[in-house]
């Protein structure tokens, strides 16, 4: 496919499907007409939340024990950390009332680089070559934990986790737009780039 | 969904072209079948629930377009480098409110008309202008985060919610301009 900008994109899809929003039906109207894979139920959509803020709040944790980040990014950082735990507390709470296993946090550096590689996420922890590689590494990870609220409100049914998804979702992207900010050229304008966010699938 | 990969250390431009490029195959592989498919998951909706959506996504817009309105008023009175960022939540939101638009016709449904003007009281200087997009981007946050549960079809939820997070972006942007924290808390509540 020729380079061209996602906006350019989103336009052509406009123009050829009705709208990037009819995309999002689209996509999710194929996803319903493949052959059906097994029903995810609502703790396993639960526990694979879970699974990725505890990466998420792992690796924002291993980058700011590090050296690698500037005193900016580092001022930047900090605060996500409780912010992925209170989500993590928020979920673990909805999993627990329906009495499912709460999903364990990586064990070990090896653990969550490997969940990392299995999810496509470039860069490892431990091998980090200065504070652009960490923050791209935690801005795709951002992504794709937005992807997985994505996907998981085509999906949820009950009120309470629609909106407990959409806040955290959005607090998601709100992250993403910072991590925007500390990669070249550190403007507002560059952090929020695309009209519509749906993360990385 | 479309699953992508990524080689390591790709740029966020790249990535998120990458994203792009995949939500076009997403598009391009629908076609006309699928995209017929999509309206029908919509028109399939109970006239009740239908009408209730429309109203929803009708009132979602109608805060769009007031915010279009905000910008396209305020951006004139900010200094350069914070007009250059309200452009580009400009055209975001003008986005928005094509998405709107096309959910309500997807529903089968006429979007409202534009207002003549909308009520934005009257800033004078980027300060006054800055703190009315904070104001109408939480209220618009807010208001998001109320309607999607009672959104009907989950693919119509999730494309909402993919309006909620630009917008939760833009008042994070706002709130650094101004000087404020960004993220002030972990859930986003339209109350910041």
């Amino acid at each position: 496919m020729p380079a061209q900008t996602r906006r350019e994109l989103l336009r052509g899809g406009a123009a050829g499907a009705g709208g990037a929003a009819a995309g999002v039906l689209l996509a999710a109207a194929s996803a319903q007409a493949a052959p059906a894979p097994a029903a995810v139920s609502v703790t396993d959509r639960l526990q694979r939340l879970i699974r990725i803020e505890l990466l998420l709040a792992f690796s924002y944790r291993h980058v700011l024990a590090s050296s690698v980040l500037t005193p900016r990014a580092r001022r930047t950082l900090t605060p996500f950390v409780a912010h992925e735990q209170a989500h993590i507390a928020a979920l673990e709470r909805e999993l627990t009332a329906r009495g499912a296993t709460l999903p364990a946090a990586p064990a070990s550096v090896a653990a969550a680089n490997h969940d990392l590689g299995h999810r496509k996420v470039g860069g490892r922890l431990g091998q980090l070559r200065g504070d652009l590689d960490a923050v791209r590494l935690l801005l795709t990870l951002e992504q794709v934990t937005i992807g997985a609220y994505f996907v998981a409100l085509l999906k949820l049914e009950e009120t309470g986790l629609i909106e407990l998804a959409s806040q955290i979702m959005a607090n998601e992207a709100q992250h993403d737009a910072m991590l925007g900010l500390l990669m070249p050229p550190n403007k507002p304008a560059d952090a929020v780039p695309y009209g519509l966010v749906q993360g990385l699938q | 969904m479309v699953n992508q990969t990524r080689p390591p250390g790709a740029s966020r431009r790249a990535v998120l072209t990458g994203a792009g490029t995949a939500l076009a195959g997403a598009i391009a592989l629908g076609g006309c079948g699928r995209a017929a498919t999509a309206r029908k998951a919509v028109k399939r909706l109970p006239k009740a629930l239908m009408e209730s959506d429309v109203r929803i996504l009708s009132a979602a817009l109608a805060l769009e377009r007031r915010a279009v309105a905000a910008y396209v008023a305020g951006i004139p009175l900010l200094p350069h480098p914070q007009a250059k960022a309200a452009r580009q939540f400009l055209n975001e939101e003008l986005e928005h409110t094509g998405e709107l638009i096309s959910l309500i016709t997807a529903a089968g449904a006429k979007p409202p008309p534009r207002a003549d003007s909308y009520p934005l009281g009257h800033p004078s200087d980027g300060a006054g202008v800055l703190a009315l997009l904070h104001s109408l981007e939480t209220l618009q946050v807010s208001n998001y985060l109320q309607s999607i549960p009672h959104l009907s079809p989950g693919p119509v939820r999730a494309a909402v919610a993919s309006i909620l997070t630009v917008d939760a972006q833009h008042l994070t942007m706002v709130r650094f301009i101004q000087g404020q924290t960004p993220v002030p808390s972990a859930f986003v509540s339209g109350a910041e």
